[in-house]
């Protein structure tokens, strides 16, 4: 049986899913990624590296947070500058405000119509009115909290290299504050539904990358840990990390020495679980999830246990701007050239940017490594190990069980088209 | 009698259609004003007849031709989405680099040409009734446009440029702070939403209808900057005048 | 106990910056107290959430009280269109202190009033205008305030209280009943206090300045409607409408509907607009008015300076200089302005204070002696000038001072002229001691000299003396330049001896040339001469005048006009048509000095050609 799924839904991006079976046995099994490719390192050369971020914020609209957030790491780490405390407290809440948006937005747009038998969350207009206000406001704290910090939610505008150009007034944190210990019982309700969702299935075991648990939950450092083997520093991800073309994407691949990974939620619960809040902690028990869990169905909840460890760090955050007191800080003169690379947890897992400067601070090399290419991979290896369980059912059951599978990672394939370094080699799905 | 309407992309970053999904508070009510048959984002299904399309993204190749027509075939309004759909945003800036180098650089020396020609605009392939600027769109202004069609009228941008929205806010000029600002030229209607970050307007939104180009130009030069300065800050979203619509 | 009259009195309460620090609070308990505050690093006119908040000290870069009084977005009314339209009246307008206002911006508030209550009075306003108190505050100027020219840099009355400043305290004076009410209310301590007389105010001191007064720019901006200065600006103006959005007595909107999302309702409201904005002015078919940048510039002076100022006489720009402070283009009133009042002056304003008195430089081409201590300058003038020959030139050696010379040349071609200069004092002996290329000052030509017209068609008889011949050298030269516009003419020329005589190069010339008849008189007696010897008034005596047609011009010592004239008389020639050189020493050459007046006759201005029938009744002149 042949299934092929033209540009799925409820995913970022385009992508075909193409999956040829015979009597059990997979024959052909591939995630098309057809995005066009945008060329953002080609784009992004000669630019001087005051604009590097607001060009790459502009490579994916639902993690322009991240993109700018570890553009900037890169650019300061190669010039030389050295951020703040108040700097570096912001950017966490920022990237707070980031994975909150865009976790609610997977969990209850993307993720949940499956569990309820439903095509979108709209019908629930008319049905369940209080689950869709529900959806809507527990996002819009994710979305006001960027806004708050950032500027303007997608493709921020306040975050520059060496701090911010405007802060926060003390009354918009205050109030988000607010609004974030409100959402306690919006976040129980929520417990309450994902635990009524019937993962299927599915047992397979990966490696998981994700950056080290050194300063809390992984969210930046630099430092990328294995569940399966030694790390390596940020810098030398080539030593670990490999990535390469397919025929069927124009999105990279990427595998470690031992063959495809797993980044996002499920690796940073892999390692980095002893760092949840007490409370996400709690959630996690109750809803089942521990580091060894190997079901890619049960994202979703390692995404949940995220959305409630992320609340309860945001309120540590917002008290901490406002005991120390915010401080405006003037622009940061920076030149000369260098190297660096740079790494940030994103919703979707561990994103990578290096940039080379000249003396002009201009771009002369850039690349980086994005978490959904790194994913496509395992996202094939765990389509292979489902096929075989889904023996006898229907066309339409296996089509839906596929694409519940491959949205389960919330896959963001505009992000994974921008396409930068590569290097043909003979592993994995290469021709 | 709600409106039929559908949201598309092609090749952009999406930001433009999340951020129509940014609108928590409007939600409900847009709810009220349009049925969304067809959202491939967060929706699976559709197809069909549309009486409004959001199109975003640039167009690249002959499929995503093809797809674009057909979706303005079987709508009758069609609404340019976000800066890659009105002007082709950043994505032309492509053209700065050879497409030999390009596609080498990107897919390595004798691989398959996937991407076929420069991104256009969604109103350089079908006509296009209604635009909706920005980098991305401001959730207000596609309020707006989307009110206009829903009672049938044309909707109306702003003509004059983001220097009004500036001083209305009370803002310091850039220029007084040492930078460069395309604000005088530049469509108004975000709210000078760059500017009170902190940052200079790198005109997303295209120019205005009728841009003072060269009295804006001797400011410019007034201020010290070159040729090149110049065409480096316009060729963030306005490549070649792409922003001029 | 201070004095408390209805007019709000004529004492100024003294107050610390606690005290109003205090006051604010407690108007904060019953009002929106908006003033001057920081947000996000910049100073904006906002509504004040704690007294800290407010800065008293301010440069005029926020926004003017137009932004609380005539808002930019205000709702006229509501509409519901569920079943039939319904329409809801707006709110009253809340209850507002605007605290910290400069006196310019006070000055704005009263043409908004003017305008704004004009005909149908704005409702809306109206209600704001009653709601709001206004509390004015000193200020300093900066580099682009002109308040001063404007007549606003100090307010009288517009205010509810006003802060003025005296060192490190205030002095509040009271403006209105509800100001003091205020007061009572909210500060009772510092109302209480006794007052104190008010500060002599002095006028602020502003860098930019118009050099005319504010009257003088309606009929300059009539004048100047073509001035090519409008398209200019056009050129520079990026149409951004900044000026207009800041300028405090700026109000124009328009008019629009916003529709809720649910389409269920929406309100009417009016937004401020720009006449600096495309399509601020539409015809019928969609076609606009005042379309291009200069005409839009051009109106806003106009209306700015001129409409308003001839309907209410009263400045409708307040110098604030809002406009050219925030101008990306570097449009500036008061150099627009300054420029078109330079370019036209004012009837009767003249040169700047002092400025006839300043010579202007000219240079020195030649200068010959022609004997008997006398030189013959040959002068190049800076500008051509033009004059009758009989006039004077005064000339200035800086440092030892300026004396009139009588011009010895003829009106040639008005750049260069000829001074005989005898040297006699300081001045003219240092004249002789120039060198080509050297500068003198040069004021002039003044006086009246010959009247040619009157002359022409006669015969005319010159009679020099001495050194009286310089001022006939210069109408003989005129007159044989067109020499058949006259009949006969004879100079009779007499002086001590034959050495005396001065121009002798021009004598011989034309006693040969024959287009004159020359007779020349030696005095002394032992001289070798042997032409008619004594004075001139010899040379009368075989001359066959035909007195009808002759008029005479004598010049010489004052008491050779003694004798000379009554034998011209007697000769038969009228006595208007005799004219004397009647010289004085000149100072001022303007008529002003009094150094040089005979009874009401002012020789540097109606001499020093005078006829003859006016000198007989002066009696003061020594020549009757």
């Amino acid at each position: 049986m042949r299934i092929e799924v033209r540009h799925l839904t409820r995913i970022e991006g385009h992508a075909h899913l193409v999956v040829d079976e015979d009597r059990g046995e997979v024959t052909e099994c591939r995630l098309e990624i057809v995005e066009t490719p945008r060329f953002f390192e080609a784009i992004l050369l000669g630019h001087h590296f005051r604009d590097v971020a607001p060009l790459v914020s502009r490579i994916c609209g639902v993690c322009s947070n991240s993109h700018t957030l570890v553009s900037l790491a890169a650019t300061e780490a190669a010039l030389g500058v050295e951020v703040s405390e108040q700097t570096r407290d912001l950017r966490r809440l920022l990237a707070c405000g980031e994975i909150l948006q865009s976790h609610l937005l997977h969990l209850y747009f993307m993720a949940a119509p499956d569990y309820l038998g439903m095509d979108s969350i709209f019908p629930l207009d008319r049905r369940r009115r209080d689950l869709l206000t529900r959806a809507l406001r527990m996002k819009k704290i994710g979305t006001d909290l960027c806004r708050v910090v950032g500027g303007r939610p997608v493709h921020p505008v306040t975050p520059r290299v060496g701090g911010f150009s405007a802060l926060p007034e003390p009354s918009e944190l205050r109030a988000l504050r607010r609004r974030l210990v409100e959402v306690l019982p919006d976040l129980e309700a929520t417990v309450d539904l994902v635990g009524g969702f019937d993962f299927p299935p599915l047992d397979r075991s990966a490696e998981c990358l994700s950056l080290a648990a050194d300063d809390g939950y992984p969210l930046m450092g630099d430092r990328i840990v294995s569940s399966a083997g030694p790390g390596v520093r940020v810098g030398d991800y080539r030593g670990l990390i490999e990535e390469y073309l397919v025929d069927h994407a124009t999105a990279k691949f990427a595998s470690t020495p031992r063959g495809p990974y797993r980044v996002g939620p499920l690796a940073r619960i892999a390692n980095g679980f002893a760092a949840l809040t007490p409370m996400a902690a709690r959630v996690a028990g109750a809803l089942g999830l521990t580091p060894d869990t190997a079901n890619p169905y049960r994202i979703v909840v390692a995404r949940l246990v995220e959305v409630v460890h992320w609340v309860e760090e945001a309120i540590l955050l917002i008290d901490t701007l406002l005991i120390r007191g915010l401080r405006p800080e003037p622009p940061v003169k920076a030149g000369g050239g260098g190297r660096a690379v740079a790494a940030i947890e994103a919703p979707r897992g561990l994103l990578l940017h290096g940039y080379e400067y000249d003396g002009r601070g201009r771009v002369v090399w850039a690349e980086c490594v994005i978490p959904t290419a790194q994913n496509l991979a395992s996202i094939e290896a765990d389509l292979r190990a489902a096929v075989p369980a889904l023996q006898g059912r229907g066309r339409g059951e296996i089509t839906r069980r596929l694409e519940t599978l491959v949205r389960a990672y919330d896959p963001c394939v505009s992000c994974a088209t921008h396409l930068l370094k590569v290097r043909f080699t003979g592993r994995g799905g290469a021709p | 009698m709600k409106l039929r309407a559908g949201f598309f992309d092609f090749t952009g970053c999406e930001g433009c259609q999340l951020t129509v999904l940014n609108l928590e508070d409007e939600f409900l009510d847009l709810a009220g004003l349009i049925d969304v048959v067809e959202f491939r984002e967060v929706m699976t299904g559709g197809g069909g007849d549309l009486d409004v399309a959001f199109v975003e993204g640039s167009i690249c190749g002959p499929d995503q031709e093809a797809r674009l027509k057909d979706i303005r075939r079987r709508s009758r309004l069609l609404v340019a989405l976000g800066a890659c759909a009105d002007t082709t945003g950043i994505n032309i800036l492509v053209r700065l680099q050879d497409p030999e180098v390009l596609h080498g650089r990107v897919y390595g020396p004798g691989a398959p040409v996937r991407a076929r020609g420069h991104p256009r605009a969604v109103g350089d392939v079908v006509p296009v009734d209604a635009r909706v600027p920005g980098c991305p769109v401001d959730g207000g202004e596609f309020l707006r446009v989307l009110q206009a069609l829903a009672v049938g009228r044309t909707p109306e941008l702003p003509a004059h440029p983001v220097c009004v929205e500036c001083k209305l806010a009370e803002l310091p000029c850039v220029f007084d702070e040492g930078e460069m600002c395309l604000g005088p030229v530049v469509r108004a209607g975000c709210g000078a939403r760059c500017p009170e970050g902190g940052d200079r307007c790198r005109g997303c939104r295209g120019l205005v209808d009728n841009p003072r180009s060269s009295s804006y130009r001797r400011v410019l030069e007034e201020h010290g900057l070159t040729e090149d300065d110049m065409l480096a800050e316009f060729r963030l979203f306005n490549l070649d005048g792409g922003g001029e619509r | 106990m201070g004095e408390r009259r209805d007019d709000g009195g004529s004492l100024w309460l003294p107050a610390t910056e606690v005290d109003v620090h205090r006051f604010v609070r407690a108007l904060m308990s019953a009002y929106e107290v908006v003033g001057a505050r920081e947000r996000r690093g910049r100073l904006i006119l906002e509504r004040l959430d704690d007294p800290s908040d407010l800065r008293l000290a301010y440069p005029p870069r926020v926004h003017s009280p137009k932004k609380f009084l005539f808002p930019n977005w205000e709702k006229l009314f509501r509409f519901r269109l569920e079943g039939t339209v319904r329409l809801e009246a707006e709110h009253a307008a809340p209850p507002r202190v605007l605290f910290g206002l400069h006196p310019c911006d006070l000055h704005a508030v009263r043409i908004l009033d003017d305008c704004l209550f004009d005909g149908q009075p704005d409702s809306a306003y109206r209600a704001k205008r009653e709601a709001t108190v206004l509390v004015g505050v000193d200020c300093e100027p900066d580099d682009h305030c002109f308040c001063t020219s404007m007549g606003t840099d100090r307010v009288a009355t517009g205010f509810d209280l006003f802060l003025h400043r005296d060192a490190d305290r205030y002095l509040v004076q009271v403006g209105t009943p509800r100001g003091r009410g205020l007061l009572d209310r909210f500060a009772p301590g510092l109302a209480g206090r006794p007052g104190e007389p008010p500060l002599p105010l002095q006028p602020k001191r502003t860098r930019k300045r118009l050099v005319q007064p504010v009257e003088a720019l309606a009929s300059l901006l009539e004048e100047g409607y073509e001035h090519p200065i409008w398209n200019e600006i056009g050129d520079r103006c990026l149409g951004c409408g900044t000026c207009t959005l800041l300028c405090p007595s700026c109000y124009c909107f328009t008019v629009e509907d916003r529709l809720h999302l649910d389409l269920a309702g929406g309100e009417r409201v009016r937004v401020w607009d720009s006449c600096q904005f495309d399509q601020f002015v539409q015809l019928s078919g969609g076609r606009e008015a005042r379309a291009n940048q200069a005409d839009r510039q051009r109106h806003r002076f106009f209306r700015k300076y001129k409409y308003l100022w001839e309907r209410y006489r009263r400045t409708a720009c307040v110098g604030c200089g809002r406009c050219s402070r925030e101008c990306l283009a570097g449009i500036d009133p008061v150099e627009v302005l300054n420029r078109l009042l330079e370019e036209r002056g004012v009837p009767g304003a003249g040169p700047p204070p002092g400025g006839e008195y300043r010579p202007d430089l000219a240079e020195l081409v030649s200068a010959e002696p022609l004997g008997q201590g006398v030189k013959r300058l040959r002068l190049r003038l800076p500008r051509p000038v033009s004059f009758d020959p009989g006039t004077f030139l005064t000339v200035s050696v800086f440092g030892l001072g300026e004396a009139p010379f009588t011009i010895a040349s003829a009106p040639g071609d008005g750049a260069h002229l000829e001074l005989a200069v005898a040297a006699r004092g300081s001045l003219t002996q240092t004249l002789h001691r120039l060198r080509p290329g050297d500068v003198v000052g040069v004021r002039g030509p003044f006086g009246t000299g010959f009247p040619l017209d009157e002359m022409a068609g006669r015969d005319v008889l010159l009679v020099a003396g001495g050194l009286g011949m310089v001022i006939l050298r210069s109408l003989l030269m005129t007159l044989l330049a067109r020499r058949r516009d006259f009949g006969r003419v004879v100079l009779l020329y007499g002086a001590r001896s034959p050495g005396a005589f001065l121009f002798q190069d021009d004598l011989r010339r034309w006693r040969g040339g024959g287009a004159l008849d020359v007779r020349l008189a030696v005095e002394e007696p032992s001289a070798p001469w042997c032409g008619p010897r004594g004075n001139v008034t010899r040379l009368l005596r075989r001359l066959d005048l035909d007195p009808g047609r002759t008029v005479a011009a004598v010049s010489g010592p004052a008491d050779m006009y003694r004798f000379t004239t009554p034998l011209l008389t007697g000769l038969g020639i009228p006595p208007e048509r005799v004219f004397l050189n009647l010289e004085r020493r000149m100072k001022c050459g303007l008529g002003k000095c009094g150094k040089c007046r005979i009874d009401d006759l002012c020789v540097c201005e109606a001499g020093p050609v005078v006829r003859y029938s006016r000198v007989r009744d002066l009696k003061e002149a020594v020549e009757r």
